[in-house]
């Protein structure tokens, strides 16, 4: 007996490129991780909420290690395969704080903008 | 190369196994939850969206990417022009032209105006004069000005003198030879910053009176008679019969105004007429290094305040007059950059005109590939990536262009220079250098990228299916339309240069036949060297005039002859000063000037001036009988308007070595024109008196300025061997120079037109070729879109002249629109033209007669460009023509 795919609940992100690259240096922070790994890991993390398409993901993949904030080598994976995994680099630690630090305010400044408008 | 290909292929291997590994990965999963292999297999790829979209952004992102990217446009550009030889090579042609002719003028003003002067440090070079407010004509100085000048201006580094190019005749050692030097003070050399090959300058010492004989000669002279032995210091050689020793030997290349001087000599050391210590005498030239961080205003301030003092130390000879400085290279180039920068402006005209054909040609080139673009762009590629690939092209064919042009330029610079009314033509070498090559480049670029734009814009749109469905001849209406804008910018540029031409062409005319107050036919013109022991004599020099002059006259075919000091013309003047009567005015400043004309007695008749007044001078006015002048017509209505001048005296203050002199007017002739048309000096008045009136002391100071002019019945070059044969019976073996006829001087009195008109011609021949061709290809174009049109009517029965008629009423229309606008653009230019410089001597702007034939000559070439395509397609076989499509 064949079982259905489930229809995910979640929505296709197009998300601004600048915000892709803040997630993806987020998820490669904690430990080496390839590819296919960081797609799935973003949408675990977000509860299903983002789904990244593979044909933004690898090209952010390859800017964000021409930019010099993601390093990558061909490791073998616990099941015995070859793949490319990526992790931060100094710069890209860098860059990820100051990236969070902008998202942080923005978010703020947008929900002041929400009370103050709920308020009148 | 192979190292970047092998590297390259590892990146890709490494991407692709990237890419499976995701695709193995999101394959299991569905398996995982259920999918049969193939299905999960299926699904993973088209999840993953257009994969070779995906692998090209990340090739994308690769650092070297747009180099990858620049190559690969360039490779397609190849093969696809390969493919199109008739369109490429067209193409070429046309823009080597236009970028050809920009290049060549680009580089003629690159070579006189840009480059900088050959001495060292060249902009801190000035010549300074001294200036007349009252009568706004800047002169030479005097010396004694010169030496106040050197003592008391703070300015400059240096100041240095020198007093024109004089002929000198070097005898020993060696045969004898005629040439040029200049008398200069110690430290021209080290003012200009020249370091000589052998030996030094001479020094402050020599160049005072009395000093020591010194020379420094020029490198030619030192190869040509001392063998190029460096041990040439100290040697004597003999100038005008006097022995000089070499102090120095000047370096090969070294140029100091147009004409070659081989031998220069002290100034302070000579002092003929005791010239050098009168304030009057304007004969010195003055040049002078500014010193660092000065500018010619600040230096101009301050040698206004020094000229104010040494008028007021000498009342008596100097008042009011200030100074003018210029730079040096400006002195020396004068207003040809002008010229040269109009003609910059005129030969883009052409340029613009060949980028409009190639740009209609590449239009009708995309038409016919618009299969090809639309697959493209439904392949993936953005509006950016074909307007990428047709401006490739474009640039690519430009720089192939630009590189033909260049060569091109290199021919045509050897004769546009040639042409040039330039001083310094004898420095400038034909190189093309940076400034040029880059020039050419960017040039090219331009062009390259701007016609690649238009079809770009065109053709890389989304939306090609009407142009898809129009087939290979593409969307007729809009494309039409664009191709008729662009033939009538090239017609209107067209007519802008022709009409520009054709003023230039009737200001040429208007100078040649202009009178110039004497008859400019049928003379010749020569000096000729003396014997050293007839110049040492004045009486054996004027005894060879006259038995020379009287031989001449013999000469059967020649009419008159005799000698004069001045030729006119611009052959350079002789100004002094004079004053009415005999009472000495209060101050030498207030005291008019006239160009003096020392002359044989037969000169005004042989010249034809005409005479007015009174009698022309006579073989009885010698030395001992007293001093009569003639003067000219302007003088007369100046100084005696309304009153009789004949018997008037006159006083001139110097006279060889004598204090004032009187002289009495005996005759009135013609005015001529010593300088060139309308200047400034026209109207200055003109006095002549007879050589053989002049004491012997003043007669050396003449001799190299003695011209002889013949009068011939015919062609005047015909006399020139029994000139020569003369010369050799009456003075023996002397160098017979400067041959000349009048009409080379009139000729070379109006090069200043005569170059822009030439070049100009030159232009508007191109753009008029290059305007029919544009023309033509676009009736070709929409005559070959009527071809079925066309069979239908034939077929019921229109003959061929009403399809011609038919076919040419558009290009009619086109025409006439195009010479309208040309005409508007036309009228606004001549403006331009004529504000440049003064080049329009006796036509308005707005002459009709140019502008009428520049209408009829570009309406003409038009109709027959649009005539020729007409005329073929109205001849095709009415089937066939229905046949077609």
């Amino acid at each position: 007996m064949t079982r259905q795919v489930e229809q995910r609940p979640s929505v296709d992100v197009d998300l601004l490129q600048g915000t892709l690259d803040m997630l993806i240096l987020r998820v490669t922070a904690l430990r080496p991780i390839h590819g296919y790994a960081i797609g799935q890991r973003i949408q675990q993390l977000s509860k299903d909420a983002l789904r990244i398409r593979q044909g933004s993901l690898y090209p952010a993949l390859y800017r964000l290690e021409e930019r010099g904030w993601l390093k990558s080598s061909w490791e073998t994976t616990e099941g015995g395969r070859r793949a490319k995994f990526y992790s931060l680099t100094k710069a890209g630690r860098r860059q990820l704080e100051t990236e969070r630090a902008g998202w942080d305010r923005l978010c703020e400044a947008i929900s002041l903008v929400f009370e103050t408008a709920a308020e009148e | 190369m192979k190292w970047n290909s092998w590297l390259k292929r590892r990146w890709e291997r490494q991407m692709d196994a990237e890419f499976e590994f995701h695709i193995e990965n999101q394959t299991r999963e569905y398996v995982k939850h259920g999918l049969p292999q193939t299905e999960a297999q299926l699904r993973a790829r088209r999840d993953f969206g257009g994969l070779d979209l995906a692998k090209d952004e990340c090739r994308e992102q690769r650092a070297f990417e747009p180099v990858n990217r620049l190559f690969r446009d360039l490779r397609q550009a190849i093969r696809s022009l390969r493919r199109a030889p008739g369109f490429a090579s067209s193409a070429i042609l046309t823009l080597a032209l236009g970028i050809g002719a920009n290049t060549a003028i680009f580089s003629v003003l690159d070579a006189v105006v840009l480059r900088p002067l050959p001495y060292p440090e060249p902009d801190r070079l000035a010549v300074v004069a001294l200036y007349n407010p009252a009568l706004k004509y800047s002169t030479y100085l005097s010396y004694p000005d010169f030496l106040d000048w050197q003592r008391g201006a703070k300015s400059f580094e240096r100041i240095t003198a020198l007093s024109p190019t004089r002929g000198y005749d070097v005898t020993n050692p060696g045969s004898p030879e005629h040439v040029n030097g200049y008398e200069v003070s110690a430290n021209f050399f080290q003012t200009l910053g020249v370091t000589l090959s052998i030996g030094h300058p001479f020094t402050a010492k020599e160049d005072q009176p009395g000093g020591a004989p010194a020379v420094v000669i020029s490198n030619r002279l030192w190869r040509e008679r001392f063998g190029g032995n460096v041990s040439v210091i100290g040697k004597s050689i003999v100038l005008e019969g006097a022995g000089y020793f070499i102090t120095g030997v000047l370096p090969p290349d070294f140029r100091f105004e147009s004409q070659p001087a081989d031998v220069y000599i002290p100034i302070g050391r000579s002092n003929p007429l005791g010239f050098r210590q009168d304030r009057t005498n304007h004969d010195i030239l003055c040049v002078a290094r500014l010193k660092r961080g000065v500018s010619i205003g600040q230096a101009h301030a301050e040698m206004d305040m020094l000229q104010e003092q040494i008028d007021r130390l000498n009342p008596d000879t100097e008042k009011a007059l200030s100074t003018h400085i210029v730079s040096l290279k400006q002195e020396l180039t004068g207003d040809v950059g002008q010229t040269l920068t109009l003609l910059l402006g005129a030969v883009s005209f052409v340029l613009l005109i060949a980028c409009t054909n190639v740009a209609n040609l590449s239009l009708a080139r995309s038409a016919a590939r618009v299969r090809e673009f639309s697959v493209r762009r439904a392949l993936g590629a953005s509006r950016v990536d074909i307007t990428r690939q047709l401006v490739t092209e474009s640039v690519l064919l430009s720089l192939l262009g630009g590189a033909v042009g260049l060569l091109l330029a290199r021919v045509a610079f050897g004769v546009v220079l040639r042409a040039a009314p330039v001083p310094l033509a004898g420095v400038i070498d034909a190189g093309l250098n940076m400034p040029v090559l880059l020039f050419a480049f960017l040039v090219s670029l331009a062009a390259g990228i701007v016609f690649g734009l238009v079809p770009a814009l065109r053709y890389s749109r989304t939306n090609l299916e009407a142009d898809l469905r129009e087939g290979a001849r593409g969307s007729t209406a809009r494309r039409q339309g664009v191709q008729n804008v662009l033939a009538i910018v090239q017609i209107a540029l067209a007519f802008v240069l022709l009409s520009d031409a054709g003023l230039l062409f009737r200001t040429v005319n208007n100078l040649w036949a202009a009178r110039r107050g004497f008859d400019t036919q049928s003379v010749i013109t020569f000096q000729v060297g003396l014997s050293p022991f007839v110049k040492q004599s004045a009486s054996a020099t004027r005894t060879s005039y006259q038995q020379l002059t009287a031989r001449l006259r013999d000469i059967p075919g020649v009419k008159a002859a005799d000698i004069t000091a001045l030729l006119p013309l611009g052959q350079g003047d002789n100004s002094g000063p004079f004053w009415l009567g005999t009472h000495q005015p209060a101050s030498m400043s207030l005291i008019p000037r006239a160009n003096w004309y020392p002359t044989g007695p037969d000169y005004p008749r042989s010249m034809q001036i005409p005479l007015r007044r009174g009698r022309y001078l006579s073989d009885a006015d010698n030395v001992h009988s007293p001093l009569v002048i003639l003067i000219d017509t302007v003088m007369a209505h100046t100084y005696f308007p309304g009153k009789e001048p004949l018997g008037q005296i006159l006083t001139i203050p110097h006279w060889g070595s004598v204090g004032p002199v009187t002289a009495r007017i005996v005759g009135v002739i013609g005015h001529v024109e010593q300088y060139g048309l309308n200047s400034a000096g026209s109207a200055k008045p003109q006095i002549y008196y007879s050589v053989y009136q002049l004491p012997d002391e003043a007669l050396p100071l003449f001799r190299s300025e003695v011209t002889f002019v013949v009068r011939t019945m015919t062609e005047p070059g015909r006399v020139l061997a029994s000139v020569r044969e003369a010369v050799h019976d009456v003075i023996g073996d002397q160098p017979v120079y400067n041959i000349r006829t009048t009409r080379e001087l009139v000729s070379g009195s109006i090069a200043r037109q005569r170059f822009p008109m030439v070049l100009l011609a030159a232009f508007s021949v191109l753009a008029l070729v290059l305007s029919c061709v544009g023309i033509y290809g676009v009736v070709a174009y929409s005559t070959a879109q009527r071809v079925p049109e066309i069979g239908i009517r034939m077929a019921v029965g229109a003959t061929r002249w009403d399809v011609i008629r038919m076919l040419l009423r558009q290009g009619l229309r086109l025409t006439i629109i195009a010479v309208g606008i040309g005409a508007a653009a036309g009228l606004v230019f001549a403006k331009v033209l004529s504000s440049f410089s003064n080049l329009l001597y006796g036509v308005r702007t707005t002459d009709p007669l140019t502008f009428a034939a520049a209408s009829l000559i570009l309406a003409a070439a038009a109709l027959l460009a649009c005539f020729i395509p007409a005329n073929r397609a109205a001849r095709l076989n009415p089937m066939n023509a229905l046949r077609h499509d």
